[in-house]
């Protein structure tokens, strides 16, 4: 490796810095406070890092990874999803658990993960930084060890993203079988040689994409997802509905993009299906639910087949929508998870919807917060989900696929329904709730604060999308 | 050795975790089957390396290595995932008493 290899992988060594420096702090005493500062003084370090970088791109360090703007994108978005949930985790954990500060490392870790995901070109790499992910996700779902709940949602997620594992190592041993290879580059190479529609190279994407699918909870596949989300801590199911799916989709574009699978007819059908699929159970099951943090895990479920309507193309206009959408998607979900979280109180977090009756009424700013996150999520114009939204419909329009598209606009209209039933409950009539002990108002002063800042970009995505789609389009031209 | 067998062989163990899984209800079996899935890819992974080496070792000395190198990645992932598991199913013991996954039916509406 040489001295430019090393520079453009700095903010990947930085961040698993990070969770060593926190290590470091733990062995040392320190308190919960210092550790959720420093830590994100780390994430800006990353940040300033991944800045720096870009001037040196692209770089590949052969054969594993692969740094140019598409992984800076997809990293950036990832840090930023993190330096959110860091802010939102002081006064969750600090009220709940004796032991707050190991949870830092397993974020940090986690989100190395993804981003060793968002630039890996190889199989090995793509193994380790998802394996990494999960690992780490394993401990934070259950991290709350004293609910029942939690430990529930862990094994659930431990047992399924296991077998996930195994099918993807299985579907990996097919195409390399079939190539020798294990750098997607030269498999691309050598499926261009031979005949590339073998009986082992189709069943081993097929088998791959069971486990990406598990990973983004797409619909034959997202079993899991709601009983998860509402299992595990607030936070933790921010990290999971925005950081890990967003660094197993890049993972997912790269691979599809080298490959070229656009080039098999039988690998757009499947993932066609999963996409209706994964619109129409995630918006009819949402109907019927009472908890929002499983209301958000259905709607999860079909935004992310909405996104695969825009990644189907497989080309550059393709990945440059899929990037708005996860932008806005992952704001969108970290605003209204926030809420979440500063509502919950110390023996369960605030899902039901009974709970959020009159909020408007109690907590005004809180309200219209969440109220804005949910239009977002219904595609309302003037925020950022409805451009996102338009831009997948365009797209998908521009390449006559007219079956995901029909089925797109059905289900949001389906989807409008249920979030706006959760804005009615939010305008209802108030019912008292008892007062909660408050920790020092700097953190609440941070967190009001950074849900205000994501509310403001927000809004400006869906009226102004210009400077990001121009980054974004001069970022995918790095490589 | 004709590289069929062990296709179908690890297909085999494949198979034989995944019903394994489905079936049984105590979490520590589940994951012992867990670990025959993971296994048998490290079989599969072996084999392709060596009909690779063999094909191509003529060209390249280190034909067909990577396949190897990936199943000590594996292991080493292996262990980490059963040590997290091992202590999420304590936990899961300390919680309710037992190991068997039935009783892990509380989020469910």
């Amino acid at each position: 490796m040489n001295g430019l290899q090393f520079e453009a992988l700095l903010p990947y060594t930085l961040l698993a810095a990070a969770s060593l420096v926190v290590i470091l702090l733990i062995a040392f005493r320190l308190s919960h406070t210092v550790i959720q500062i420093t830590g994100f003084i780390l994430m800006c370090a990353v940040m300033v890092a991944l800045l720096q970088a870009s001037a040196l791109l692209p770089v590949a360090i052969y054969p594993i990874f692969q740094i140019d703007g598409f992984a800076l994108l997809f990293t950036g978005l990832l840090v930023l999803c993190v330096m959110v949930v860091g802010l939102f985790s002081f006064i969750y954990f600090e009220e709940r658990e004796e032991n707050p500060k190991e949870y830092y490392i397993l974020l940090f870790l986690g989100t190395l993960g993804a981003a060793v995901l968002s630039i890996s070109s190889h199989f090995i790499s793509l193994f380790i930084g998802l394996e990494l992910l999960s690992v780490s996700l394993y401990a934070l779902i259950a991290y709350l060890r004293n609910r029942n709940n939690a430990v529930e949602a862990g094994i659930k997620y431990l047992v399924l993203a296991a077998i996930s594992s195994a099918f993807l190592l299985f579907g990996m041993a097919m195409i390399y079988m079939e190539t020798g290879s294990m750098e997607f580059a030269t498999i691309a190479k050598k499926l261009q040689t031979s005949n590339g529609h073998s009986i082992l190279f189709i069943t081993g994407t097929g088998m791959m994409v069971v486990a990406i699918g598990f990973k983004l909870a797409l619909a034959p596949f997202h079993l899991w997802a709601a009983d998860v989300y509402e299992g595990a801590p607030t936070p933790v199911t921010a990290f999971i509905a925005t950081a890990s799916k967003i660094g197993v989709f890049a993972v997912l574009l790269r691979f599809f993009q080298t490959i070229g699978l656009s080039n098999y007819p039988m690998v757009i059908t499947v993932f066609l299906v999963l996409a209706v699929a994964s619109m129409i159970i995630g918006n009819l099951l949402a109907l019927r639910q009472q908890n929002l943090k499983r209301l958000l895990a259905y709607s999860s479920i079909a935004h992310f087949g909405y996104l695969l309507v825009a990644f189907l193309p497989g080309n550059a206009a393709g990945v440059q929508v899929a990037v708005f959408y996860l932008l806005s998607y992952s704001i969108t979900l970290l605003i209204a998870f926030g809420v979440i979280t500063l509502l919950s109180s110390r023996e369960q977090d605030t899902g039901d919807l009974a709970l959020f009756r009159g909020l408007f009424w109690k907590k005004p700013v809180t309200a219209a917060v969440l109220t804005l996150a949910l239009l977002s999520l219904a595609g309302i114009p003037l925020t950022g989900g409805f451009l996102a939204k338009f831009f997948v419909l365009a797209t998908g329009a521009q390449q006559q696929l007219w079956f995901p598209v029909t089925v797109l606009v059905i289900t949001s209209v389906i989807g409008l329904y249920y979030y706006l039933r959760v804005i009615s409950t939010l305008f209802g009539e108030a019912v008292p709730t008892p007062v909660k002990k408050t920790l020092h108002p700097f953190f609440y002063l941070t967190t009001y604060t950074s849900l205000i800042v994501m509310v403001v970009l927000l809004c400006w995505l869906g009226t102004f999308p210009n400077d990001v789609i121009e980054y974004i389009n001069r970022q995918l031209l790095i490589r | 050795m004709n590289i069929e067998y062990y296709i179908v062989l690890s297909i085999a163990l494949f198979c034989i975790g995944i019903a394994g899984v489905l079936t049984r209800r105590n979490a520590i079996i589940i994951f012992m089957c867990i670990e025959l899935m993971l296994n048998a890819v490290n079989l599969l992974l072996v084999a392709f390396s060596k009909m690779h080496h063999l094909k191509g070792v003529a060209a390249n000395p280190n034909a067909g290595i990577d396949g190897q190198l990936f199943v000590f990645f594996i292991m080493v992932v292996a262990a980490a995932e059963v040590s997290v598991g091992l202590a999420i199913i304590v936990m899961m013991y300390r919680n309710v008493h037992s190991v068997d996954v039935n009783f892990l039916n509380r989020l469910k509406h």
